[in-house]
């Protein structure tokens, strides 16, 4: 069924608000389960609820109201104080509202498809002020299950609830699933009752109750994933939101450039009517001054239009490291530093997937059980710090877990055992290259792999995201007490410092970044060892690499006694790049290969040059590994 | 452009007129459905990429956009020509990507039937790869050879394109 909606500007305007709330609400629903207490988060809650099913049922989208009427009421119950706040109910609410950015999504998509919605509102009912009958049976229940603080007492109580509860909803609806649905959330009741006293019993109840799901119901358990995938995939970029002052400061911008350009015509016509010949060179030389400084203003003024804080990928993780918790048994406290931290929006757009994977790697691999952690002498509560800084020219995000750290013997013996190196390579490493094993395709050291991580197809993954993004990666391990890892990633990707080199004839642009030093070097001073060209420096020895052969540029002057080496470095390693010589430093803006020749090794991109001309960046990570 | 493809293909049973532009390639006469061209400009600087299939002669700034250049002449394994005036680079769009294609020279726009295509013969002696031919069309004086240059990017060969070398 298509969407008809006669006013497509509304309909637009629905879905950029609905979005907005949306995304906000996941955060403070998990806010909120921190501390219940606050009236304000609640209300703020109830409120973007509320607005989304007015504006739907405005619009008539029924499923949708549906939905969220249903979970408005729920809130509405939490509000007044009638239900207390428990992870089952926000399990639900966020069943619900991951049901509700389904719906959303398919609006968006232009497609109304018939979605599932009595498993969600079945989940919901339990808890609803309008049915009397739970509503009698539940209230006691929860009330005991307060007062009955110890972990023994509420079993029994919440098992009576679960049975008074499925003979209502069974009179009720004869629907299977829906008394499946039913079935499931007082079944898991117990484990949630306990959290605000967390207790060593805790994580046992809630993995119990967390198995018979995974096994019994898999349908219900299924699609919440399926609709936090369609979630994610809601809060895209197509739209910005300007500052009206930033865009006040680009208009003046414009209004300069406008000036110099009429300048520059004024100019050229004084200059071809014969008018003060002697002149125009110097008048050329103060409009190209200018036109310099404009451009450069007007350039920044548009980066800082696609920066956008970096809190838009952060929010989604306290959500995901919530489930994860549950799931793995642990329990964590992620702490987000610095995510006003702005970037631009090429780079937040990729470095969602990325941190993902690292946060679950923290979680799965890095933290340990609370038994695990009392018995190393931490507290039972494991930290994940997820920050933001901006470094110089670079954002710095770190994820940093208090865990077990990264068993440097285990990572070597686990990269022999799967034959990704062999011992005596191991005997050459130093404890930096071990952990750097981590990247190589095919590793895991997870002895089982779960279902989060442990597949081995991870870290190589991030590694090669980052590296498209220009960035680098970095581990630091303290064994017994955590490890880090940072992400250094340049502000944009669309126009980057770079040294512009000629490599017999023709012009390549290495990243600035990434370029230590240039030095001439006279060709006495290579030397060979074990078939490959080296240079000794101070007292380092430099691999070198001759970038004509590796572009395979045809010699045109064979024998010349110096060279220029450009020293690049990635992380820890170095390497030198030979070429003819050097051009200069520019600020090149990056252009895309295209897809056809995008995975060109040792060719990150290409750029136009004043001329006219194309010339190619050189990925300098790919060359060195 | 899918689209335009298979109106083609539904053309040829249907024997309404569809345009073609001609160009040459050694003597030889080609055709490609005009709804694929985007435009046809003169040689101009290619930047060479390394490591790349021998056929890819480069990339191009078209107006900002870095397109990649194929040499017709050499996916063909036709004799290497140096190029001259009247050499031209053909901007075509190729499954969803702009591509440059440099062929000799660019003749005019033909209408031809649909009928008058006729499936490519069944043994092509010259270089041309037979999955590239999507017909033979035969005039009373001339032959013309219509290409499907998507099918010249077959996944597998795209496949093979991005991570030669």
């Amino acid at each position: 069924m298509s969407i008809d909606c006669e006013d497509q500007e509304l309909l637009e305007g629905f879905l950029a608000e609905t979005t907005e709330l949306l995304e906000k609400l996941d955060d403070d629903l998990i806010s909120l389960e921190k501390n219940p207490e606050d009236a304000d988060l609640m209300n703020r809650i109830f409120r973007s609820i509320h607005t989304v099913k007015g504006a739907s049922s405005f619009l008539g989208f029924d499923s949708l109201v549906k939905v969220t009427h249903k979970t408005e009421d729920v809130l509405n119950r939490l509000r007044k104080g009638e239900l207390i706040l428990n992870s089952e109910i926000m399990d639900v609410v966020l069943e619900a509202v991951d049901l509700v950015k389904t719906l959303v999504g398919d609006i968006k998509a232009g497609e109304i498809v018939e979605r599932e919605l009595d498993d969600t509102i079945a989940k919901l009912i339990p808890f609803l002020s309008e049915n009397a009958t739970e509503a009698t049976v539940l209230a006691p229940v929860f009330a005991s299950m307060e007062a009955s603080a110890p972990a023994e007492g509420d079993a029994p109580s919440a098992g009576q609830g679960a049975e008074a509860d499925r003979a209502a909803d069974a009179g009720e609806t004869a629907d299977a699933g829906e008394i499946a649905g039913a079935e499931e959330s007082p079944a898991a009741q117990p484990a949630p009752a306990a959290p605000p006293k967390p207790e060593p019993a805790t994580s046992l109840p809630q993995r119990t109750a967390a198995a018979p799901r995974a096994g019994g119901a898999s349908p219900p358990v299924k699609e919440p994933q399926k609709a936090a995938a369609r979630g994610e995939d809601l809060a895209d970029n197509s739209t910005v939101r300007v500052d009206v002052k930033r865009l006040d400061d680009l208009m003046n911008q414009v209004g300069e450039l406008v000036l110099e350009r009429n300048r520059m015509i004024q100019l050229h016509s004084d200059y071809q009517s014969g008018l003060d010949p002697n002149g125009f060179g110097d008048d050329f030389g103060k409009l190209s001054k200018r036109l310099n400084f404009v451009t450069s203003e007007l350039q920044m003024q548009v980066l800082k239009m696609r920066m956008l804080p970096v809190e838009k990928v952060f929010k989604k993780f306290p959500r995901i490291v919530r489930n994860l918790a549950r799931d793995l048994g642990k329990e964590v406290d992620l702490q987000i530093i610095g995510e006003e931290t702005e970037l631009d929006r090429s780079v937040v757009d990729e470095i969602g997937d990325p941190l993902i994977h690292l946060i679950r790697n923290a979680l799965d691999h890095g933290l340990e059980t609370p038994d695990e952690r009392l018995g190393a002498g931490k507290s039972r509560t494991g930290t994940v710090v997820l920050s933001a800084a901006h470094e110089g020219n670079q954002i710095v995000i770190s994820i940093k877990d208090d865990g077990r750290g990264i068993d440097p013997e285990r990572v070597s013996r686990k990269a022999i055992e799967k034959g990704l190196i062999t011992e005596e390579q191991l005997t050459n490493m130093g404890a930096g290259e071990i952990l750097d094993l981590l990247f190589l395709p095919g590793f895991s050291t997870k002895d089982q792999a779960t279902d989060l991580s442990g597949r081995g197809v991870g870290m190589d993954v991030v590694r090669t995201n980052i590296r498209k993004l220009n960035g680098i990666i970095e581990i630091k391990n303290d064994l017994g007490r955590g490890s880090e890892f940072i992400l250094r990633l340049p502000l944009t990707l669309a126009i980057i410092q770079s040294l512009l080199v000629e490599v017999e004839r023709e012009v390549y642009s290495i990243p600035l970044s990434s370029v230590i030093e240039t030095m001439r070097v006279s060709k006495r001073e290579f030397h060979m060892v074990g078939g490959q060209e080296v240079l000794k420096l101070r007292d380092s020895v430099l691999p070198l690499l001759r970038l004509q052969r590796t572009f395979g540029c045809a010699e045109r002057s064979a024998d010349r006694d110096t060279y220029y080496v450009v020293i690049v470095g990635v992380g820890e390693k170095r390497i030198g790049l030979v070429v003819t010589r050097l051009l200069g430093q520019q600020e090149v803006a990056i252009k895309s290969l295209g897809k056809f020749l995008a995975n060109l090794p040792g060719i990150g991109g290409s750029t136009i040059m004043g001329d006219g001309r194309v010339a190619l960046i050189v990925d300098p990570m790919g060359l060195v590994s | 452009m899918q689209n335009a493809l298979t109106k083609v293909k539904s053309e040829e049973y249907g024997g309404e007129l569809i345009q073609l532009v001609s160009f040459n390639l050694e003597n030889e006469e080609y055709g490609i459905n005009v709804l694929m061209v985007r435009e046809i400009i003169r040689m101009l600087n290619i930047t060479r990429v390394p490591n790349t299939p021998h056929y890819v002669e480069g990339v191009i700034n078209l107006r900002g956009k870095v397109i990649p250049i194929i040499s017709l002449r050499r996916k063909f394994d036709l004799m290497e020509a140096e190029y001259d005036k009247r050499t031209r680079i053909m901007v075509m769009e190729v499954v969803g990507e702009l591509m440059g294609f440099i062929v000799d020279e660019v003749s005019e726009v033909i209408r031809i039937s649909g009928k008058e295509i006729q499936p490519p013969p069944p043994v092509v002696s010259s270089g041309i790869e037979q999955e590239c031919m999507a017909g033979v069309i035969n005039q009373a004086d001339r032959l013309l050879v219509l290409l499907d240059l998507e099918r010249m990017f077959t996944a597998d060969e795209r496949r093979i394109f991005s991570s030669v070398g």
